[in-house]
């Protein structure tokens, strides 16, 4: 890797730490922060299904799950924010194992469905179990995380751009660790499951294993993008755990470009700050939406990661190096 | 000690049989010849010895280890590997990256601690670019392997299998499809590997001139049965194999 491209991700971090110094408009870091909660159940989404080759249609299903799970820790058993969501992530993961096992029985297009039945099923525990998830009104009183102190300041996340900082660390950690997933030789495992799966276990793969793992690591992300989520919305509800978000987070990680490393944060911007953009279009505003989406199928298969690479080598190209 | 015994193997598809009781050890390391007419069960016998199909009826044994019905990835790691009659590699992957694949470890605690300690391993690297010059693919090591053509895909395919010096390696048609100029770089590149690391290697082809050259003992099989077993020379003389052949 050459020094610019080293230094090109710490200064684009750096930039993303600083829009709250750059504009103080609470519209802006609304939207930014939503991107960037996004951005980790799609993280999941993306090992699983660009990775992998598992297009899972319940996916936030599983972000649910950790959410209810870290509500429920918080506010009922009391227990503290970074341990509650610790337990819901690992508690959405061995759902996401025990699940995978039985979707994993089935392969392509069965495998899908087989996924959305399991995501609706999880989104009916959602609206209905009164008792633990307070059903369909949502779970109120979900806390913020607690306030860090950094010698003499104390840091909030109650004030918006501290939780935007908050947030984009957490995604950004998420970031890294889907980088040192894929760059290693688990990483290269799952990759060769996708591309043909027989050759993989004639070289040694157990692939129903790897395929669980996959499943239970993108779970468990989810999971924790879910008690994130819920913590800034101050409520878990079951509509943001249900089917349309389940196609939501399978829609970002296509238009910014399944399996490649920016391509759930860059989905995740567009998706979000696209329609918030496209309000003037008023009442058209899905339609137009819509359509931008299709177009990008059809222009950019490889998603905006790839648009982004194409535009980078054609630079290279033209600069005769 | 048998190092590859298949007993009493049968498969029914259908109403087809495709091994009917078919019988045979291989007790020592060498390069064995597999051949017959279309239809054979060649490539059935393979697959039950990869673990791919399961038989009716028979046994599988590695090492005098009962193997019958093992996962084809259980069969890997106990040091089986084989190419594909249609030819397999991941297309995606780079040629460098198809042979560290073969050759990583494939656990999957392993792997998950790996992920979190450290990156590719350098050695690795360095024996793969070994093997891609072995079979004259240094050029395209950082191209992915769809652009290669399929005599070179192929090559890039038994590169692979090689690597893990298999101590019983499976090799399904490796001459369909190359060029004779590629031909002789794959069977000098089976031939090198062999004396590097002897194991065991069966070989289904149907260019004779190729397998009676590269073999120093072939199997003959005709309706899903071994027919003949002998050197190229007295297989070539044999009236039951000429028969069978010419109907």
């Amino acid at each position: 890797m050459t020094a610019p491209r080293m230094l090109a991700w710490p200064a684009l971090a750096a930039l993303l730490y600083a829009v709250p110094a750059i504009t103080s408009d609470p519209y802006v870091l609304h939207v930014l922060v939503l991107a960037t909660l996004w951005t980790i159940p799609a993280i999941g989404l993306n090992l699983m299904m660009g990775y992998t080759g598992l297009v899972s249609l319940g996916h936030m299903g599983f972000a649910g799950a950790g959410a209810y799970l870290g509500a429920v820790l918080m506010v009922d058993a009391k227990l503290g924010f970074w341990w509650s969501a610790l337990a819901a992530a690992l508690g959405a993961g061995l759902l996401g194992a025990a699940v995978g096992a039985i979707c994993l029985r089935f392969r392509t297009h069965f495998f899908m469905i087989v996924t959305l039945a399991f995501g609706l099923l999880l989104f009916s525990v959602f609206n209905n179990w009164d008792d633990v998830t307070r059903g369909a009104v949502g779970f109120p009183g979900i806390p913020r995380p607690p306030a860090i102190n950094f010698g003499e300041t104390t840091v909030r996340f109650g004030p918006l751009p501290n939780f935007y900082r908050l947030a984009l660390t957490c995604a950004l950690a998420m970031l890294v660790l889907q980088w040192l997933l894929v760059r290693s030789d688990f990483g290269r495992v799952l990759m060769a499951i996708r591309q043909d799966e027989r050759l993989a276990q004639a070289r040694g793969v157990n692939a129903a294993a790897y395929k669980i793992a996959a499943f239970a690591l993108g779970s468990a992300i989810a999971g924790f993008g879910g008690v994130l989520t819920v913590s800034f919305l101050r409520v878990a509800a079951p509509a943001s755990f249900n089917l349309a978000e389940s196609i939501n987070a399978v829609l970002i990680v296509v238009l910014g470009g399944a399996g490649s490393l920016a391509g759930p944060a860059l989905g995740a911007l567009v998706f979000v700050a696209l329609p918030e953009y496209l309000r003037m279009a008023a009442e058209w505003r899905l339609v137009v939406f819509g359509t931008l989406l299709v177009l990008a199928m059809r222009f950019a298969p490889d998603g905006l990661a790839g648009l982004a690479r194409a535009a980078a080598g054609a630079l290279r190209r033209r600069g005769g190096t | 000690m048998t190092r590859l015994a298949v007993a009493g193997a049968r498969k029914q598809y259908g109403g087809v049989t495709a091994l009917a009781d078919c019988s045979f050890a291989i007790d020592r390391p060498g390069i064995y010849g597999l051949i017959g007419p279309n239809g054979a069960g060649k490539t059935t016998l393979f697959d039950a010895i990869c673990g791919d199909i399961t038989l009716d009826a028979g046994r599988i044994l590695l090492d005098d280890a009962d193997v019958t019905g093992f996962a084809p990835h259980r069969l890997a790691t106990r040091g089986v590997a084989r190419s594909f009659q249609e030819c397999r590699v991941l297309p995606e992957a780079t040629c460098r990256d198809n042979l560290c694949f073969a050759m990583q470890p494939k656990g999957l605690a392993a792997t998950l601690r790996q992920a979190m300690t450290r990156g590719l391993d350098a050695r690795a690297r360095a024996e793969a670019d070994r093997f891609l010059d072995l079979v004259n693919l240094t050029r395209y090591a950082d191209a992915p392997a769809s652009v290669l053509s399929f005599g070179q895909r192929r090559l890039l395919e038994i590169a692979c299998t090689l690597v893990t010096r298999p101590r019983i390696l499976l090799l399904d048609e490796p001459a369909a499809g190359v060029n004779p100029v590629l031909l002789d770089t794959l069977s000098a590149a089976i031939e090198r590997q062999h004396r590097e690391a002897p194991g065991v290697m069966l070989i289904v082809e149907h260019n004779m001139e190729f397998i009676m050259r590269l073999a120093g003992e072939i199997i003959v099989m005709h309706q899903g049965a071994v027919l003949e077993r002998g050197t190229p020379q007295d297989v070539q003389a044999s009236a039951r194999v000429v028969e069978a052949y010419l109907g």
